[in-house]
């Protein structure tokens, strides 16, 4: 018994790790607009509440998506119709009934996602590698062309326009300061789940198939069901992100769920940091900080040469480089280097004190 | 087949009109899907920049016979050349170093090539959609009542002689039996004295010169701007899926399948969903050929 | 059906299987009763690890039946096979990489406790509980073979022996009934094959029933109640593991493949 209280000392010395390092992080991007609406907007010519609402809406798709990829290893290249889905949901209700609430569209497009990806995810994933590659790029693609073409739906190339803000227990969000809240709130309650479930039986479960699924399968893991799980959840964080994104724009069209978003998504998974939780946010915090940056340096650098200023054609050379570079030279992302650079003395404490413990427990038996 | 018989029946000369244009463009998806088979049985590797190689040879090929004048014979084989040192160059220069690496990171390294050569070619050539003159004329003639431009002519003709010199290369000579066997069995190879780095290289040549010709051929049929690779690369895919991802025969039947299914399609359902159907026959023929497709990919031992 | 004899654990009957026109295993039947050690030996080749495969649901027999506590359990899902407590562990080892070594033995534990994807990612205070004991119970077994104090190293850097015996740790946290294992001393030194013999003695005592493929012969002679022997895809003989040694067509099989006895 005793030796149980000290095992459960250990383990929640851990967890409290976990938390106090969450609560840190969050505490760090919710003072974001306090700070950032004294920055003087023609000083660095980008609005940084804006662009970070969006990174949060971006972070939603790709916490789920590297739970896919990171950590059960199953690729999905047409994620980008599940944030369609979430998105075209809320739009077409809360347009085509007027007072119809944003967020029960969001509910309903989650719902809806869910669905559709476990139908599909079943068959699909019991290819691999490159086949399962290709079939989801398949899937997203007829998605997009869905959304393009079945213009009684979704009008169209024209898009849906004018749809009503988000109202949240009375209260409109309607300016980029509210919306920035939903956002995060929203996101950091995923990364709380998210952080859970990794640590968890379920997370285990996925990490293990993900290394070898026959190893897996043989520890009692039934890793067709954890896989079409876990491409459900990530769905529904998707459609989640999509929901927001629409009531965030108030305008949606079929180019935002294009093949070249899933792969944006993507793109912010691999530079964050494939299989570490807090590199989703930081990658999608990263990429979509690029364009605004990128946009912004004539005005910080006026005295650069024209061709060098029209910098709008480079971001996207940036980001075929950045999957390059970053899949030869840094494949666990920022989020790996920066956690070893900044904790690696206090990773190294820990592991010590686990040892210890462990080592104390032996002398006990 | 049973949709070609039918349409025929309907209306002879639309149909054979269809069939004709569909497998103009079929042949195109027919080289498309020969160069990620290639690459695929020697490396077990999908290379996602295939479309950009197809591209890119588009709009080296205006560039140089459009801009600078230089003669249709010398600009293609201009072209080609360059995109197959580009080809090569990247398989020496990033495939090649990368010791055993993971499918996801073959993927995304591929993916990241596509979306550079998109961005590139956006930056360098503009967005706006380029013509080419067509190889010789483009008046139109008849043909059994269908009317044909004659660069499909030479688009049938091409796709046939690199067909005939894809079987020469892979049945008569040295190292191309040998990367056929190194497809098979890769430690056999070895023995025959085929390394598989060696292997990869060729491969990755051959691809990119495909797909660098099949983007020229089409071009003064389809034009050419910075994003056609995305299209052509995927449906090239979806015909080397539908053939079964081996070596040229099957990568022909599922490309001219493909383009005359298309073809039919866009002239029964309203066009926008015609690229629809590439996906769907992409999705359904993985799901349903479980032989080599599925399976495990983990072997014990 | 099959359960007549009550402790008749493992029923392999006619069970063959094709590959292409390769007969890796080739009509073999067998029983393993409940609480005695089976070793199972043949030449390279032979098609042990296959006949494990055709057991534990990873491959399907060609032909042929599989019954487990009398159930049958050909077509069923190997994850489902290791929950009717019949689990087994991989000639190539095969640790879960980027975990723990306590999280290798963790996920042993999956088919012996619940908590879903909700109670997990809402922290329900019962995935708490049960979190503790699956930790709690995978320490023990840490403990049991020696190697408690990786426990929180990564299950990948362990030295070869080790990595041999956090595969079997792994499936002994499934609490198995029978366990199969495939050349558990391949690569072993001397001593650790040592230990490993006593350690085998102990899980047997445990009431674990076992079926144990290794070329090693010191350690199945020493430890196995009955031997059958393979070569290409048959059973050529089997009994006691005196009468298997001297008998003629073993040491035939042996000499023929000339590798399999330098190991022995
Ligand atoms: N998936 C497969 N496809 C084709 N042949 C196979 C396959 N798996 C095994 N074989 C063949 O079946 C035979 C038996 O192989 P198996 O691995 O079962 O032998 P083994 O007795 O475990 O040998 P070892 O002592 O070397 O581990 C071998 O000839 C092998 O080449
Ligand atoms: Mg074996």
């Amino acid at each position: 018994m005793k030796q149980s209280v000290e095992k459960s000392k250990v383990k929640a010395k851990r967890c409290e790790n976990k938390y106090k390092n969450f609560a840190i992080a969050s505490v760090l991007i919710l003072i974001v607009p306090l700070w950032a609406r004294f920055i003087p907007g023609n000083l660095i010519h980008m609005d940084i509440v804006n662009v970070m609402a969006l990174a949060g809406i971006y972070s939603c798709a790709v916490i789920g998506l590297n739970l896919l990829i990171g950590y059960a290893g199953q690729i999905s290249l047409g994620h980008a119709a599940f944030f369609g889905i979430g998105a075209y949901s809320v739009a077409i209700l809360s347009t085509r009934y007027p007072g119809f609430p944003a967020w029960l569209g969001i509910i309903i497009g989650a719902i809806i996602s869910c669905a559709i990806s476990w139908i599909v995810g079943k068959p699909v994933l019991k290819l691999k590698g490159h086949y399962l590659a290709m079939a989801t790029l398949g899937l997203g693609e007829i998605g997009f062309i869905f959304f393009r073409e079945a213009t009684g739906i979704t009008k169209g190339t024209v898009g849906i326009i004018a749809i009503p803000p988000l109202s949240i227990f009375g209260i409109v969000i309607d300016s980029d300061f509210k919306i920035f809240y939903v956002v995060w709130i929203t996101v950091l309650l995923l990364m709380l789940f998210s952080m859970n479930l990794i640590k968890s039986r379920f997370g285990r479960a996925l990490r293990a198939l993900h290394s070898s699924e026959i190893a897996a399968e043989a520890a009692g893991v039934n890793t067709s069901k954890y896989k079409t799980v876990v491409f459900v959840m990530s769905a529904v964080f998707t459609a989640v992100g999509g929901g927001l994104f629409a009531v965030f724009q108030r305008y949606v069209n079929p180019e935002s769920f294009h093949f070249s978003v899933s792969i944006l998504f993507i793109t912010m998974v691999v530079v964050g940091g494939l299989g570490n939780l807090w590199g989703a946010v930081i990658g999608s915090i990263i990429i979509t900080f690029l364009p605004s940056i990128i946009s912004a340096l004539p005005y910080w650098f006026p005295f650069m040469p024209e061709s060098l200023t029209n910098f709008g054609n480079y971001t996207l050379v940036l980001y075929g480089i950045l999957l390059i570079v970053f899949m030869i030279f840094m494949p666990k992302g920022i989020a790996y280097a920066l956690e070893i650079s900044y904790s690696s003395a206090l990773r190294g404490m820990k592991r010590i004190r686990d040892r210890i413990s462990a080592m104390r427990y032996t002398k006990r038996k | 087949m049973v949709l070609i018989i039918v349409t025929l029946a309907l209306k002879k000369s639309t149909g054979l009109q269809w069939i004709l244009s569909g497998l103009t463009v079929g042949s195109i998806y027919a080289l498309m899907a020969m160069g990620f088979s290639v690459i695929f049985s020697s490396t077990r590797v999908i290379n996602f920049a295939q479309g950009e190689f197809s591209m890119l040879g588009g709009m080296l090929m205006y560039t140089f016979s459009n801009r600078a004048g230089i003669p249709a014979l010398y600009s293609f084989i201009l072209s080609v050349l360059i995109v197959t040192l580009i080809g090569a160059g990247f398989e020496r220069l990033v495939i090649h170093p990368l010791k055993k690496p993971s499918v996801i990171t073959i993927i995304l390294i591929t993916i990241g090539l596509s979306i550079f050569f998109r961005a590139a070619a956006k930056w360098i050539w503009g967005t706006d959609t380029l013509a080419i003159a067509p190889f010789s004329g483009d008046k139109p003639f008849k043909l059994l009542g269908a009317t044909l431009v004659p660069q499909s002519l030479w688009i049938f003709g091409f796709t046939l002689l690199t067909v005939v010199l894809m079987f020469i290369f892979f049945n008569r000579t040295i190292l191309g039996k040998g990367m056929r066997a190194a497809a098979e069995n890769p430690e056999a190879a070895t023995l025959v004295g085929v390394s598989p780095p060696a292997t990869s290289l060729v491969a990755w040549t051959i691809a990119a010169a495909l797909g660098a010709s099949a983007g020229i051929i089409i071009a003064p049929i389809k034009f050419v701007s910075f994003d056609v690779g995305v299209m052509l690369g995927l449906k090239g895919f979806a015909s080397a899926i539908l053939g079964g991802l081996g070596y040229a025969p099957g990568a022909v039947v599922g490309g001219l399948s493909l383009g005359v299914l298309e073809t039919i399609v866009a002239g029964v359902f309203p066009s926008g969903y015609k690229d629809a159907v590439a996906f769907l026959v992409l999705v359904i023929v993985l799901l349903l050929r479980p032989q080599g497709i599925l399976g495990r990919q983990e072997k014990l031992e | 059906m099959s359960g007549n004899g009550n402790n008749e654990l493992l029923k392999v009957e006619h069970v063959t299987k094709l590959f292409g026109g390769l007969a890796a295993v080739n009509d073999v039947s067998f029983t393993v009763n409940s609480g005695e050690i089976k070793g199972l030996i043949g030449p390279n080749g032979a098609g042990k690890t296959t006949l494990f495969d055709l057991i534990t649901g990873i491959q399907r027999p060609t032909s042929g039946k599989v019954y487990f506590k009398g159930i049958d359990v050909v077509g069923m899902r190997p994850d489902e096979i290791t929950s009717l407590g019949m689990v087994r562990t991989f000639q190539t080892i095969k640790i879960f990489e980027g975990m723990s070594v306590i999280e290798n033995v963790m996920v042993g534990r999956h088919s012996r406790t619940r908590t879903g994807l909700f109670s997990s990612g809402f922290l329900l205070p019962r995935s708490r509980k049960e979190e503790l004991e699956t930790f709690e119970h995978s320490m023990r077994i840490l403990e049991m073979l020696g190697l408690e104090t990786r426990a929180f190293d990564a299950g990948t850097n362990l030295p070869y022996g080790q990595q041999r015996l956090l595969e079997l740790a792994r499936a002994l946290a499934c609490e198995p009934e029978m366990l199969l294992l495939d050349e558990p001393a391949a690569g072993l030194n001397p001593y650790e094959t040592q230990e490993l013999t006593q350690l085998l003695e102990r899980i047997k005592s445990d009431g674990v029933t076992l079926l144990v493929v290794e070329h090693n012969m010191g350690l199945v002679m020493n430890i196995s109640d009955e031997v059958i022997v393979l070569d290409y895809g048959e059973i050529i003989a089997r009994g006691a593991p005196e009468e298997v040694q001297n008998d003629p067509k073993v040491i035939e099989a042996y000499l023929g493949s000339g590798i399999g006895n330098a190991k022995g």
